[in-house]
């Protein structure tokens, strides 16, 4: 059995104003390295907001994250700062590469936020472009390619400094059908074969069935989850598929 | 460093932000340079024509005493100090030049030619004949060119100079004309000569001194009282409507300064809000992928440092077109005789393109920080978009 990589133990967060509105409500939850999992729920549930907490985008209102044993809940804004460019990559719904730079640049950029060299990043950044099969358009601008050619060099940037888990964000929620079923191939195939975790939030379930795990969370409680079983999916609780998005 | 990169390639892709940014520091620079040119030519003009044009020191008897009696070994203490390129004991009188029926009132001084030249630069202003001439003759006299013309008398030709009940005929060895009102009634005589008219005997009634820093005068002058009787003034002294002038035009420049670097800096730094308002979900994402809040401070700071030589030398450039075709076309401004300007004149100097650069990087630097500070305490997860709340 793998060890756990994310502990999440009683998370709160309360966005104070006018009228307090608690995002998220004690939740609970452990992943482990090498997991492909998909966190759905409606829109409003608090599956961004869950994600900005392990993406250590955001810090909760009360409760402990523990990313390979450390709290990082505690640690301080610089500290964050460094453990999102080793740990973690991210891929959002739009693929937010920086435009005035090739896709190669784009993927070396967390490299050299992190001080890498500039021949080792680059070196690193053209054999994942090679992975995700862009090899032939390392000097391309955003610009100049299309929506899921993007999408695959944010996924190339993710994963350039091998972070212990990749986070996406409705990473298909911008992209036609037979580009999102691609980025979904990749990520499974990226996932077997480097044993990367990855952590997708998603409203649509088609996208989700193609994951290991399904955690379901509704009004910033998690209320159910389902593990892969071959081609199915067992519950542990009563999910009701298809309410979600 | 990766900072240096987003910097360099934020001002390359952005042409019309870089470009806005450049013109408006360029033209701050400009202005400024001009102002300073325009400056130090009002006041080398006010120099020129005043404080150079005038003994930097004036000796005055003792108190109760109308002539200085001592003026050789005065004189010999006056040029030991240092910083002294010339001293003329002069004999100063009042009186009366006639020729034929025509009288005209006149204020002469007598002097010795050789130490007069070295005080008052008198043969650069001499249009007719050679004002050493006097050494030779001492009943030649030069007169100021419009007295002349008022009497009517020509280079060569005699008159008489009066004073009182005394009366020497004086022969006009040449014409000076200095451009002010005093040529209507000066006449330069041998001292001797002037010694003789106002019969006073070997006495002179001041002493004139010129410095080689005309800024130093009230210090000597202070030394001077101190250390003798005489009553010794400064030019700040006998012209404290120019010195103050002078000294007001600094100040009121200095203002003039801080107003266009306010000016210029709040514009340059609405320019860098917005970049950083259109930059902020790509803020967000570096600070996803690990950069630091300094990182990102860093970044506009960067910008805002490698805009500023190019914007230097252009407003340098800028500045120094602009001075010379105001130089093609000298404009006439009367000012009034006291403070002697009478051209619009521009001088740049060479310090003034190494102020220009300072400034622009002084301008943009500041100018950026509060955006830059701005852009690095953006909250990520706001800057990259709704997508992620």
């Amino acid at each position: 059995m793998a060890e756990d990589i994310i502990v999440i133990r009683d998370l709160m967060k309360i966005y104070r104003g006018g009228v307090d509105v608690v995002a998220l409500d004690n939740i609970n939850l452990n992943i482990e390295a090498g997991e492909f999992l998909a966190i759905v729920g409606p829109s409003g549930s608090g599956k961004s907001t869950l994600l900005n907490m392990i993406g250590l985008l955001d810090t909760p209102s009360s409760g402990t994250i523990l990313l390979k044993g450390t709290d990082v809940t505690k640690v301080t804004p610089n500290e964050r700062a460094r453990i999102r460019n080793k740990e973690l990559g991210f891929v959002f719904q739009y693929h937010h590469l920086i435009p005035e730079f090739t896709a190669l640049e784009n993927v070396m950029m967390p490299m050299l936020i992190a001080g890498t060299r500039k021949e080792e990043a680059s070196g690193r950044a053209a054999e994942l472009l090679d992975q995700v099969g862009l090899s032939d358009r390392v000097n391309n601008k955003p610009n100049q390619l299309s929506g899921g050619q993007n999408q695959r060099v944010a996924v190339a940037r993710a994963l350039v400094n091998r972070p212990s888990m990749v986070i996406g964000d409705e990473l298909t929620g911008n992209l036609d059908t037979k580009s999102s079923n691609r980025i979904y191939e990749l990520l499974r195939d990226l996932n077997r074969k480097m044993n990367q975790t990855f952590i997708l939030v998603t409203h649509d379930m088609h996208m989700a069935e193609k994951t290991d795990r399904i955690i379901r969370i509704v009004d910033g409680k998690v209320v159910c989850e389902m593990n892969r079983d071959g081609e199915t999916f067992v519950s542990n609780d009563a999910c009701s598929v298809g309410e979600d998005g | 460093m990766f900072e240096m990169d987003v910097a360099w390639r934020h001002i390359v892709s952005n042409r019309r932000g870089t470009a806005f940014t450049l013109i408006s520091v360029a033209i701050a620079v400009g202005v400024i340079i001009m102002s300073l040119g325009l400056t130090e030519g009002t006041k080398q003009q006010i120099i020129e024509n005043t404080v150079e044009k005038n003994p930097h020191l004036i000796i005055s008897p003792k108190e109760g005493e109308n002539y200085i009696y001592l003026y050789r070994s005065l004189s010999g203490l006056a040029a030991a100090y240092p910083g002294v390129k010339a001293v003329s004991p002069r004999l100063v009188g009042q009186g009366a030049a006639r020729f034929r029926e025509r009288v005209e009132g006149v204020e002469f001084i007598g002097m010795r030619p050789d130490q007069e030249d070295l005080l008052m630069a008198v043969q650069d202003d001499m249009i007719y004949g050679s004002f050493s001439d006097l050494q030779y003759s001492r009943h030649s006299a030069v007169l100021g060119a419009a007295l002349a013309g008022n009497l009517g008398v020509r280079p060569g030709g005699e008159f008489y100079l009066s004073q009182k009940n005394r009366s020497v005929k004086m022969k006009v060895a040449g014409l000076v004309s200095k451009g002010t009102s005093r040529e209507s009634t000066l006449v330069y005589l041998p001292l001797e000569t002037a010694q003789s008219l106002s019969g006073a005997g070997d006495v002179v009634s001041e002493i004139g001194v010129k410095l080689s820093d005309y800024s130093a005068a009230p210090e000597m002058a202070a030394d001077l009282n101190l250390n003798t009787r005489y009553k010794v003034t400064s030019w700040q002294d006998f012209n404290r409507e120019i010195a103050r002038f002078v000294g007001t035009q600094s100040r009121i420049n200095d203002i003039f300064y801080a107003l266009i670097f306010l000016i210029s800096g709040f514009v340059i730094a609405n320019t860098t809000v917005m970049i950083v308002t259109r930059r902020t979900r790509e803020i967000g994402i570096l600070m996803a992928m690990g950069a630091r809040r300094r990182s990102i401070l860093k970044i506009f700071l960067i910008e805002s440092l490698l805009l500023s030589p190019p914007a230097g030398v252009m407003g340098a450039l800028i500045g120094f077109v602009f001075a010379q075709i105001v130089a093609l076309y000298p404009l006439d401004v009367s000012t009034g005789s006291t403070s002697g300007v009478t051209r619009l004149m521009l001088v740049i100097n060479p310090e003034f393109f190494i102020y220009a650069i300072l400034f622009a990087l002084g301008l943009n630097v500041i100018s950026g920080i509060y955006p830059a500070y701005v852009a690095a305490r953006l909250d990520p997860v706001q800057a990259i978009g709704s997508e992620m709340g």
